[in-house]
């Protein structure tokens, strides 16, 4: 039973339980699978019944095709295979998933850039991880694409280096390994080259079948070839009966206007719903849990403006460096590499009014309005820093510009802060800071809301001056060791009234001992699934733009120095009076704070 | 009204505690004690107002309830009365009763942990009186089996306990003898050897004969020049009537603010917290009203039963032993509105006007239980009715469930819940706090039809383990999306390593220091009976059965009935219940 992957509603999940029970086990599997799809009105749900609607002019069920046919509109353009129909309710998915039989479909993931390092270290072993997890439909296929000469049995070798079991799951892993190893092919291709890649259509469909085809391609290759693979990838080997989709990393451009033609290349070739731009931070399970948190428990929404929360601070910190391979960062830096794309996602889906449904159009819709209420950022608002060399304990730590792929004058930011404002009825006002760095005394992210003082405080006797230094926070920390803390006062037990800030605490690692899933396995299953809610449409990301673009422009052309920091301190001081500009003080830099 | 009497425990400045302005320069001067009476800062200048504002003879200013005999001065001295004794001030602590349980378990107990701890003055003596002969050395005998030091406190213990048992008399004499206490008086002056004079007298005695202690301790025993307290404890009658009857005995022959009525609950660490929660966060306030708020339930079980002791609760029942005082009482503090200040009159004042703003209870709202034997794993145990000193065909509750209502602005419809047991599963005392659900809940799908199931609850545990936590919903993680009840938690254990203190500790140390919060003044005692009188003359007129329940369950089923009646269901007996 895939209910591990149990995306849909427990009523769903038992139902499906149910029905798996009552059924040989060979289809228990993939219908649950198809159940895994079930959340929201899946468009997964959509594309299982897609495949048996095109499957039927075959004559293979076309006593199902007219029960299906007035829900599901057949696409009226080749390219809009996933399209999801919103006629689909769960309960007509209920009636449905019955008849949807998944013998009759394959999923095929081709890597575009096997051999690079973002392939090994986290897309083959989320593929695995999901494969032992029993949460990929019963046929499937991968590919690796590079231009590298190589087998299929060298590809399985390199991989293979790669995979590992959760801790709590090692049963049969070595054979559930091999397994999957056997469905790992690789075919080697020039990127911008139409044949190779029709070379590649025959090779999936060999393994294809006479299933229907459903194809995903992961873009895990250099901006510069993003658009030259997909023009080759979907003329070529664009699947004809089933879906085709196309995952692509970021950097999305370097401001509005290359974002912007980027987004209109990738149109020539794809649909708007065929492209899935992936922003991993979206897949932690702490941010998949920030909705939860607000819309599920009443004590929380009440709270969520500007009439309680004083400031939000999103934070990131790395506690490395460019470690030899910042030729690539060097030409984006921080603010594009981290707060234009994570922070600022983080930040849409924190502030956003509550949408319609969970559903991922709904979703965005709430997403996008909160970006375009964004004021865009001023040169004030901002402080950039970049790490030196520092000597600590005998070790060196190299500085940013002693590293050989980056130019000696480099003034690329490896640090940034800024303060952010939403001029909406529930956040004007409220200032959004954001910080994010490399080579910190730290690595963490974590969102950080700060309450307002209690008016009229009963206690403020007790607190000292400063009463905004005792107020309640609200700590979702996303990684590392997830937890979500509130920071309350209460009295310190004993004869006297002295108060103190503890913490209500939800630490992850001590409630839920299992694995947490890495953020790219449930991006890659949302993908097969065609659940679009953690991934970036393409006017979300023009409005992300356009809220960085004026000010990266005037760094750029002003070509501000950045504040140097020792590697591996706590960053330039500049980000306190940053802070302190709107009143502000960092929360995770303060002396109280310990480990909660 | 605290910071005055602080002063006087702190060692170095205890000669000046009686002149306000010094005492207030002392302040300046001195840190704070760990169990400064000073408990709550009070900002330099408003500190200095709230001095000034005192009247001469100290006494707070309330308008009411001031009683007509004032030969004996409660509150702080005159300035005169403190300058005609240089030798500083002392305080005398006379329990009355000495040889009975509460003395021996809690009492004496509690002052050598204030003692332990320096909180008390640098002058003290404790007398114990009753009617038993016994010679000093007897007395020290007795309670220092019962002493202890706290297990992170155990430094000197020994030495620490043979200071204060020097300290400790004893003089024996009849309760309604004004001779007894007027030997009492002669024995007391001479431990205080001139300093300025202050008294507390603990009654740990039957009720019976409060009013003749109170008479002829007044009368003989009272402090000249320094102030007189009377520490007096459940039950303060048993209805409207007689509590108002002891009310009016005792005020012949004290003034109001010279009664302390304790309630060792609210000396209880989690129960001081509640109103640092409420009003020093922002996050819960803005709840805190039937917008919000669901239902309050109050909950206290004992796992045992009388145990051959029932002879003074069979009078009782568990309705007038813990439901009319502790929880009410509790229940008053988590209703009130925000007072003015933390002062002792300002809490008192919202505190009553809770309690003049509920309903009468009526016997529809009630359920009642006692428990009858049960045999488990071989080991019978007796129901109440075997208890040799309960009469046969007693009908006492020993479990009683109640729905409660404010009819005020804020609670308007939101049931507040009690229940008390004895002889139930578990030992417990905990306020749980159901919030309404989400409206427009979008996780609705993930959590089935009842949206009640799955709201948030505030739990703050009183005993044992001291916690407080918030169930939240939230996700498992991993790449489903499935909720899960999980618990923002504070567990006292974890995070405050030290013992916590005994509630008596705290009330003892707040009575020597006239601080009244958490004593229960004579209208909020009327308020609280007004409430409960009608239902129990009811259950007693009308011999209303008890629904039985065997020793050690987890009580009657009707409580369920009773709370299903109001669309609630109680929060510590449900199956997802864990641990915290």
């Amino acid at each position: 039973m895939a209910l591990s992957c149990m995306r849909c509603p427990a009523a769903a999940g038992a139902a499906s339980a149910r029905r798996a029970a009552a059924q040989p086990l060979a289809t228990a599997a993939a219908v649950s699978f198809a159940r895994c799809g079930g959340f929201g009105r899946s468009a997964a749900a959509a594309a299982a019944c897609w495949r048996i609607h095109a499957v039927a002019p075959q004559g293979a069920k076309a006593p199902m095709d007219a029960d299906v046919k007035h829900v599901v509109t057949p696409p009226t353009s080749p390219k809009v295979e996933n399209g999801s129909p919103s006629e689909i309710t769960l309960d007509d998915f209920e009636d449905l998933s019955a008849l949807c039989k998944n013998d009759d479909s394959t999923v095929s993931i081709t890597v575009v850039g096997a051999s690079g390092d973002l392939a090994k270290k986290k897309i083959f072993p989320a593929l695995f991880a999901l494969y032992y997890e029993d949460c990929l439909p019963k046929h499937f296929t991968i590919f690796g694409y590079a231009r590298s000469k190589m087998t299929d049995a060298e590809l399985r070798n390199m991989v293979s280096k790669t995979l590992t079991c959760r801790i709590d799951k090692r049963e049969n892993c070595s054979e559930k390994m091999e397994e999957f190893l056997k469905r790992c092919f690789y075919h080697s291709g020039q990127y911008d080259s139409e044949e190779h890649f029709l070379d590649l259509d025959k090779k999936l469909k060999q393994h294809e079948g006479f299933r229907v085809s459903n194809r995903l391609f992961y873009l895990s290759i250099p901006p510069n070839i993003f658009l030259d693979v997909v023009k080759c990838a979907s003329k070529s080997a664009s699947s004809v009966n089933g879906w085709t989709r196309v995952i692509v990393e970021k950097p999305f451009g370097r401001d509005s206007e290359s974002s912007a033609a980027l987004t209109r290349g990738l149109k020539q070739y794809l649909v708007e719903d065929q492209i899935f731009r992936i922003d991993h931070y979206l897949g932690k399970e702490l941010v998949e849990n920030l909705s939860v948190l607000r819309f599920s428990n009443l004590v929380f929404e009440p709270l969520w403006s500007r009439q309680y929360i004083r400031n939000v601070q999103l934070i990131f910190s790395e506690d490395f460096g460019t470690e030899g391979r910042g030729g690539y960062f060097d030409g984006y830096g921080i603010i594009r590499d981290i707060m234009q794309n994570h922070l600022l996602q983080i930040l849409a889906l924190f502030a956003m009014e509550t949408p319609v449904s969970l559903e991922a159009e709904d979703i965005r819709n709430e997403k996008v309005k909160v970006l375009r209420s964004m004021k865009p950022l001023q040169l004030e608002d901002v402080v950039i820093g970049q790490y030196k060399s520092h000597t600590k304990g005998g070790t060196t730590y190299p500085g940013y510009t002693d590293d050989k792929t980056v130019p000696k004058d480099s003034v690329t930011p490896t640090f940034a802060a800024a303060g952010l404002f939403i001029n909406n009825a529930r956040w004007d006002g409220v200032p959004f800071l954001m910080k994010a760095g490399k080579a910190l005394h730290t690595k963490r992210a974590e969102i950080r809301v700060q309450f307002r003082h209690v008016p009229g405080n009963l206690y403020k006797g007790s607190f000292g001056t400063d009463l905004d230094r005792a107020t309640n926070e609200l700590v979702i920390r996303v990684q590392p060791d997830e937890a979500i803390y509130l920071k309350i006062n209460n009295k310190i037990p004993g004869l006297g009234m002295r108060l103190d800030r503890s913490n209500l605490n939800l630490h992850y690692a001590a409630r839920y001992s299992k694995e947490i899933p890495d953020a790219y396995e449930r991006l890659l299953l949302d993908a097969i699934e065609g659940e679009r809610r953690l991934f970036i449409r393409s006017d979300e990301l023009d409005a992300a733009w356009s809220l960085f673009t004026p000010l990266l422009k005037e760094l750029e052309e002003k070509r501000i120095a950045p504040e140097l920091y020792p590697y591996g301190s706590r960053g330039p001081v500049g980000a306190h009076y940053l802070a302190a500009k709107y009143n502000v003080r960092w929360g995770d830099l303060s002396a109280e704070h310990y480990k909660a | 009204m605290a910071a005055t009497a602080a002063l006087s425990f702190h060692p170095p400045a205890f000669s000046v505690s009686a002149h306000p302005r010094e005492a207030a320069a002392a302040t300046t001067r001195q840190p704070l004690h760990h169990c400064s009476p000073l408990r709550i800062v009070v900002p330099r200048t408003r500190r200095t107002r709230l001095l000034r504002a005192r009247s001469s003879n100290g006494r707070p200013q309330i308008s009411a309830s001031f009683g007509t005999s004032n030969e004996v001065l409660d509150g702080m001295p005159t300035g005169d009365g403190a300058q005609g004794h240089q030798g500083g001030s002392t305080v005398s602590i006379t329990v009355v009763g000495a040889s009975g349980d509460l003395a021996k378990k809690k009492i004496f107990p509690a002052l050598f942990a204030l003692f332990y701890e320096d909180c008390l003055p640098e002058h003290f003596t404790v007398f114990g009186y009753a009617r038993s002969k016994m010679s000093d050395e007897e007395l020290r005998n007795m309670i220092s089996t019962t002493l202890t030091c706290r297990i992170d406190k155990r430094e000197n213990c020994g030495d620490k306990m043979e200071q204060f048992l020097k300290r400790c008399f004893y003089q024996s004499g009849q309760y309604n003898s004004e001779e007894g206490f007027a030997e009492l008086d002669r024995k007391l002056k001479e431990k205080e050897a001139g300093r300025l004079p202050n008294r507390l007298f603990y009654l740990s005695i039957p009720p019976n004969i409060f009013v003749d202690v109170v008479r002829s301790a007044s009368r003989t025993a009272s402090s000249s020049s320094g102030w007189t307290r009377f520490i007096v404890e459940k039950p303060f009658g048993r209805d409207s009537e007689s509590s108002g009857e002891l009310t009016r005995s005792l005020k012949k022959y004290l003034a109001e603010e010279q009664i302390f009525r304790i309630d060792h609950y609210l000396g209880k660490e989690l129960v001081e917290n509640l109103s640092v929660l409420r009003f020093s966060n922002l996050v819960f306030e803005p709840l805190w009203s039937r917008n919000y708020i669901r239902n309050v339930q109050l909950i206290f079980s004992e796992d045992f039963g009388t145990e051959g002791r029932g002879g003074y609760f069979d009078n009782y029942g568990i309705i007038r032993d813990i439901m009319q005082n502790h929880l009410v009482q509790i229940l008053a503090l988590f209703a009130m509105e925000t007072p003015v200040s933390l002062d002792a009159e300002d809490i008192r004042n919202e505190k009553v006007k809770v309690l003049r703003s509920m309903r009468q209870l009526k016997l529809e709202d009630v359920v009642v239980g006692q428990y009858k034997g049960h045999s488990k794993g071989g080991r019978s145990y007796p129901g109440y009715a075997d208890d040799p000193t309960v009469p046969k065909g007693s009908v006492t509750p020993t479990f009683a469930a109640a729905a409660l209502f404010i009819d005020n602005a804020r609670w308007d419809g939101v049931p507040f819940l009690v229940k008390a047991g004895k002889a139930l599963h578990t030992r417990r005392a905990e306020i749980r706090v159901q919030f309404r659900r989400v409206p427009g809940n979008l996780y609705r799908r993930n959590i089935g039809t009842d949206l009640d199931k799955a709201t948030n609850e505030l739990v703050l545990r009183v005993q044992p383990d001291e916690a407080i936590y918030l169930k939240i919903n939230n996700k498992v993680p991993g790449l489903g999306m499935r909720l899960d009840r999980s618990n923002l938690n504070l567990l006292y254990s974890e995070r405050y390593r030290r013992e916590i203190p005994d509630a008596y500790e705290r009330l003892l140390l707040d009575a020597m220091e006239g601080e009244r919060r958490l004593f229960i003044r004579s209208d909020e005692l009327d308020a609280a009976w007004a409430i409960f009188t009608p239902v129990l003359r009811e259950l007693e007129d009308k011999k209303v059965a008890p629904e039985l329940y065997p020793y050690g369950s987890r009580g009657p089923v009707g409580a369920h009935y009773l709370a299903a009646n109001y669309n609630v269901r109680w929060g510590d007996i449900t199956s997802d219940d864990s641990a915290f």
